[in-house]
């Protein structure tokens, strides 16, 4: 792999185009079908997350309003759409509430693993010598372990204090993102080491030029084409983990914040009991949200690469084919 | 839960290409990667113990209800964890490297009984799933990869990712409700029923693989009872790898088909189906070796969830409630056993790529 | 063509062969679901209580408790129906001198291994638990306890340090009451359960004759018990463990097990009450869920920098006065916890009532206007804000709701604003002691169901709570009425003190839990075992 001399994509790099715009615009008949149905999902997602005050009824620990107390199990009605929890609180609103949650979790997660991944990937990469090495296997060990046990124990390290809604929040997304932070690392990691071998970075040092821009700029721009991908893996891990947790007892306190994990765990009961409203709701939300960020990051994906993107287009031509060579070693560098 | 192919299984060149760089020695690169085992465990386990130290003590947890603080202190001393954190570590990983896992604090038992009775669950219900993930998945993606671009195509892989977008829990919950509940097919619960359980109990030397003890036990209702109890958890924790599966067959099918010289037979008037059949099937399974060592971490993560959900009393489902009694003991021997089994299937992995494509070792 | 139909024809028969293997699975299990009696009439008893270890030095709680009430003998113990404590292997238990329990036991006990029971056992018992005094053991419990002796076969004599512990008797029948096999136990470590199981080193009305650690254990009667637990009525008795309530309720409602005890989730009894094959049975439970209040954190407490001893006693009564018990019950726990008014549940002798007289309406409703009044003449400020914390994960999930609820119903008065948080069990432990959280949630499942275990761990000034609540005069009572020998005015004594903590409301009580358990309609015996001992009972179970 390191033989393959790095190609800087000529048509310079993805951030500075609107990339969604772009690829949308390359994609046909159902791959684009399937961006599209996954950019919509995002969207309403995203939607539902910031206007939450607006299209929730109630609020998400609200237990009763001027008419009264909502009632525990209470059946969908005209005044409560899609029911009342165990706990009395109106289904449709935590719905709602809950997707605030897992984007803010999402972004504090992703952001943080991003930043420290690709700092220690670099650093680590460059310097080299033992704190690399002991990096690498700390990174490949945490890497190797289930992600859901860690992000348990790390929840309970984190967790000790309050759990307020920044604690909670704080928390999941810390938990998640020592998980994740390996994959950044390995990525970033083994892209440093690459174009450290490069004969520009070796003149560059030459000239006096400040080595650690150019390896952020080099790297950064040739990590860019497989970061949006685990961007968008990572967003719909960090909410099966936050569910996930939730699930388990370790997630956020359901007055601080709702959460759609929090509320599976308590409809289980429910659902036994044939009250199907408390758990439908939230467990829809959680498969809609990941199908539309896993649609949207696997079409980014197919997109990227020639071979699949659409079959009469793809193998147009042997320079294609060859590109798709070097993407397949670059993203299997065993 | 990683479905990307992107994460190798490998460590990422460094380490390992440094040290056998220009080798190219099979023998020198197996050893290394064998090497490579014992840090990643080590670090595991250091990590554990550390992460344990910090969220409270077995004691607290069991009596912080009922004693007043002094009366716990003084359990707590007499216990041996008030002394300095170092002092605890070099006594554990010396009981380690003599091969004594200790005793559980919070039930008294050996925890290399416990691993012996709960890591056989565990493992019958990974095989199980990865059945399930190799049936459902590869057929499927081939399928895919076959009609690509077609309806069939889009419905499998939307299919796939349902799978994978699923929470294992929240799919348990549907499976049980319609086929124990509604239907009353399946059990709703357990690794066995009782009259089967109890038979189990009668075996001198039981494997805790309920599959092979039920065949021991001579009598073919308990093997099917075993069997029948296993549907629903596999078909749970299963449908989550072959999400993967049936997406990663199809991009390699995909790929493969792509290749120069499929493009030579294509020109030849070969047909497309027996372009995949032929030509594409068997290189595309390769990646599939490597992804099942990332899928026993994804598993194991999963049937945490998949235990839980079916009371299958397996590693995930007693980990959880060793950690919830702040058991140092027990979650320590149970991590390094996880990190064990992740590491050695990583490193089979690692090898039999190694042997397919001799790339890889550079 | 041929060659792709062929190929498509295999793909089919991959997918359909998978869905065949599926069916035939399904089909052979539908056969056997059906069978799952081992035996003519054994009973399958279902709980998700867990077991510690089986050994009574290594074990203090309900779980390992249940078990060992079934197997081992007490030298006290309860009939199935009643609370009140009579000899058990013994002819009889009493006060020889002020520190000086004299135990004659029956003669001719036997273990089921065949060892003989005699006083040499009984005092093996109780030496190993204070030698061996595991972290997670009762020995705590002996703390009374000088020395045992047993000067012939059948006649033991405890000394103790305080004269006329009226409370020791309980302490017989407690998880460090229990009697075990001197040639089978270690004298000085907790022994493995599965030498216990092989030693057979039982004799109780049950021995256990297979044993799947907490997953699922096999009793047969022992004919060889004379105790008071009576003969069983069911030869064979197997306990299958829940991790997950709701699968426990599932395995009761198909049938798969016919008894399912400690514990359902509120939801599932409520299901299971309108379903025609099992009966709910419920008795008088000893779980109390209480609020406590840290008497120098608290608003207005002793180390806040507006202490006002009034004014802090205000605002506990304010919310004494606010609460609505019955709502939490209802809508919460339907009604499988009831209302508490005492800090001794009700169902104990020595239980009153005093906070239905001094707080709220009078009926144990709510009532704002006398909290408003209170806060007013004391010159609080209302709102109030206060900080009140829980834990979600020790007590039920239900805690969650509880709280809410708890909190909604104190903002609504108008007289508080409450911070409402939560904390994971370890932690919560360590700062309740260390006066981090001024109100906050605790429960309490008692060592023995005597009132004493209501008030003497909770009211005297060296107390768990560490709550710094501090009155002589009810560290005093508390004291006398442990060694008061006449039984009414002992219980004269307790009903005092429960209403002189009651006006100063060192805690507040809030709900009191009931044992249930549901049955198959054909399972007899189940409601008799349902006392106010709180010992689930296998004898009293037929088919």
């Amino acid at each position: 792999m390191a033989a393959t001399p790095v190609v800087v994509n000529p048509k310079g790099s993805l951030w500075s185009r609107l990339p969604l715009v772009k690829q949308l615009a390359q994609s046909v008949g159902l791959q684009r079908g399937m961006l599209v149905a996954g950019l919509v999902l995002v969207a309403l997602f995203l939607l539902t997350a910031a206007l939450a005050p607006l299209l929730a009824p109630y609020g998400f620990a609200q237990l009763r309003d001027e008419s009264g107390r909502f009632g525990s199990q209470q059946p969908p009605s005209a005044e409560h759409l899609f029911g009342t929890t165990v706990s009395g609180y109106d289904v449709l609103s935590r719905t709602i509430w809950g997707a605030q949650t897992a984007v803010l979790v999402i972004v504090v997660a992703v952001t943080m693993s991003l930043i420290i991944g690709v700092l220690l990937g670099v650093f680590s990469g460059y310097f080299g010598g033992t704190l690399d090495r002991i990096l690498v296997v700390v990174c490949d060990a945490i890497y190797a372990f289930p992600s859901l046990l860690l992000a348990i124990v790390m929840s309970i390290v984190i967790s000790g204090g309050q759990s307020s809604l920044l604690g909670g929040i704080m928390s999941a997304a810390i938990s998640i993102t020592v998980v994740f932070i390996p994959q950044y690392f390995r990525v970033v990691r083994a892209e440093t080491v690459r174009i450290k071998a490069e004969a520009f970075v070796e003149s560059a040092k030459v000239i006096g030029a400040s080595n650690m821009r150019i390896m952020f700029r080099h790297v950064l721009r040739n990590a860019t084409r497989t970061l949006p991908l685990i961007l968008t893996l990572n967003a719909s891990e960090a909410i099966l983990t936050l569910a996930g947790l939730g699930f388990v007892g370790f997630g956020i306190e359901p007055t601080s914040a709702a959460e759609w994990g929090y509320d599976l765990n308590r409809s289980i009961a429910d659902v036994s009991s044939g009250i199907w409203w408390t758990a439908l709701y939230p467990g829809l939300a959680i498969v809609l949200v990941v199908l539309g960020i896993t649609l949207v990051g696997e079409s980014l994906n197919d997109l990227a690469d020639p071979r699949l993107r659409t079959r009469h287009r793809a193998i147009a031509s042997p320079a294609a084919a060859a590109t798709a060579n070097e993407v397949d070693e670059l993203e299997k560098p065993e | 839960m990683t479905t990307t192919e992107i994460s190798p299984s490998a460590p990422l060149d460094g380490t390992t290409t440094e040290r056998v760089k220009g080798g190219g020695n099979l023998g020198r690169y197996i050893l290394v990667r064998l090497l490579l085992i014992i840090p990643t465990v080590f670090i595991l386990v250091t990590m554990v113990f550390i992460l344990m130290r910090l969220i409270g003590d077995p004691i607290t947890a069991s009596l912080g209800g009922r004693l007043s603080p002094d009366q716990l202190e003084e359990r707590k001393e007499a216990a041996g964890y008030n002394r300095p954190i170092w002092v605890q570590y070099v006594e554990y990983i010396g009981q380690v490297f003599t091969g004594n896992f200790g005793t559980t604090i919070s039930d008294n038992r050996p925890v290399s009984e416990v691993l012996l009775t709960y890591g056989g669950a565990t493992a019958e219900l990974v095989f199980y799933s990865l059945i399930v993930a190799f049936v459902v998945g590869i057929p499927l993606g081939l399928l895919a990869a076959y009609l690509r671009d077609r309806w069939q195509d889009a419905s499998l892989r939307v299919f796939a990712i349902l799978c994978y977008a699923t929470p294992v829990f929240f799919s348990g919950l549907l499976l049980k409700l319609v086929f124990s509940v509604w239907l009353g097919w399946l059990p709703v619960s357990g690794r066995a029923s009782t009259r089967t359980e109890l038979d189990l109990l009668l075996l001198d030397n039981p494997t805790g693989i309920y599959l092979i003890d039920a065949f021991r036990t001579g009598d073919m209702d308990n093997v099917w009872d075993v069997l029948a109890h296993a549907v629903l958890p596999a078909i749970a924790l299963g449908l989550l790898t072959a999400g993967v599966f049936l997406r990663l067959v199809r991009t390699n099918v995909i790929g493969t088909l792509g290749r120069e010289y499929i493009d030579s037979a294509r020109s030849r008037g070969v047909g497309e189906l027996r372009l995949v059949r032929k030509h594409a099937y068997k290189p595309a399974l390769i990646p599939i070796i490597t992804v099942i060592g990332l899928q026993i971490a994804l598993l194991l993560g999963g049937a945490v969830l998949t235990e839980t959900t079916f009371e299958w009393k397996g590693l995930g489902f007693i980990l959880v409630e060793y950690l919830s009694s702040r058991d140092f003991v027990a979650v320590q021997g149970i991590v390094a056993l996880l990190a064990v089994i992740v590491a050695v299937s990583n490193f089979i992995v690692d090898i039999i790529a190694a042997l397919i494509d001799p790339r890889v070792r550079y | 063509m041929t060659s792709a139909s062929s190929s498509r024809k295999r793909a089919l028969a991959v997918l359909g062969g998978t869905a065949a293997a599926v069916l035939v699975l399904s089909g052979c299990a539908g056969g056997n679901t059906g069978g799952d009696d081992n035996g003519s009439d054994a009973i399958i008893v279902g709980t998700t209580d867990k077991v510690t270890t089986l050994d009574p030095a290594g074990s203090y709680d309900n779980g390992s408790f249940f078990l060992m009430n079934n197997v081992f003998p007490f030298l006290m113990n309860s009939v199935p129906g009643s609370a009140e404590l009579e000899p058990d292997i013994a002819e009889s238990a009493e006060f020889t001198a002020p520190t000086e329990f004299t135990v004659k036991l029956k003669e001719g006990l036997e273990f089921a291994n065949g060892n003989p029971l005699t006083s040499s056992d009984v005092k093996f018992s109780f030496d190993r638990q204070v030698a061996i005094a595991d972290p997670n053991g009762p020995s705590a419990l002996l703390a009374n306890l000088e020395s045992t002796e047993a000067p012939d076969d059948t006649t033991v004599v405890f000394n103790l340090l305080a004269e006329n512990d009226q409370i020791w008797l309980q302490i017989l029948s407690s998880p460090a009451g229990v009697i075990v096999d001197e040639d089978s136990f270690s004298p000085t470590e907790v022994t493995p359960d599965d030498e216990i199981v092989d030693a057979n080193a039982f004799a109780g009305p049950y021995t256990i004759t297979r044993y799947g650690f907490n997953d699922l254990v096999q009793f047969q009667a022992y004919d060889g018990y004379q105790g008071l637990l009576g003969t069983p009525k069911t030869q064979t008795i197997n306990l299958r463990y829940f991790a997950d309530q709701s699968n426990m309720k599932l395995a009761v409602q198909e049938g798969d097990i016919d008894v399912a005890t400690r514990s359902l989730s509120a939801t599932d009894v409520e299901d299971l009450s309108n379903n025609d094959n099992v009966t709910v049975h419920t008795g008088p439970g000893g779980e109390t869920r209480y609020i406590v209040f840290n008497f120098n954190t608290m608003p207005f407490g002793a180390s806040t920098p507006e202490a006002d001893p009034a004014k802090a006693l205000a605002v506990r009564q304010a919310m004494a006065n606010v609460i609505d018990r019955a709502e939490i019950s209802d809508q919460v726990y339907k009604g499988t916890y009831v209302p508490l008014y005492s800090y001794v549940p009700d169902g104990l002798p020595g239980a009153t009532q005093p906070l239905k007289d001094l707080y709220g309406d009078g009926n144990g409703g709510p009532d704002v206007d006398k909290a408003t009044a209170l806060l007013e003449e004391a010159g609080v400020t209302t709102p109030l804000a206060i900080n009140l914390q829980y834990n979600p994960d020790h007590y039920g999930a239900s805690s969650g709701d509880e709280y809410a609820l708890v909190k909604s119903q104190l903002e609504e008065s108008g007289l508080f604003t409450v911070n409402l948080q939560s904390t994971e069990w370890v932690q919560y432990n360590e700062d309740r002691v260390a006066d981090v959280y001024p109100i906050f949630q605790l429960g309490w499942f008692p060592d023995y169901p005597d009132a004493d275990n209501y008030l003497s761990p909770f009211f005297r000034t060296e107390n768990f709570l560490v709550n710094h609540f501090s009155d002589p005069a009810v560290d005093q009572l508390i004291a006398q009425q442990a060694v008061e020998l006449d039984e009414d005015t002992r219980l004269q004594m307790l009903g005092e003190a429960q209403e002189m903590v009651a006006a100063q409301l060192s805690t507040l009580p809030l709900l009191q839990g009931a044992q249930v358990a549901v049955a198959g309609t054909d399972i007899d015996g189940v409601s008799d075992t349902l006392d106010g001992s709180f010992k689930f009972r296998f004898t009293t179970l037929s088919r």
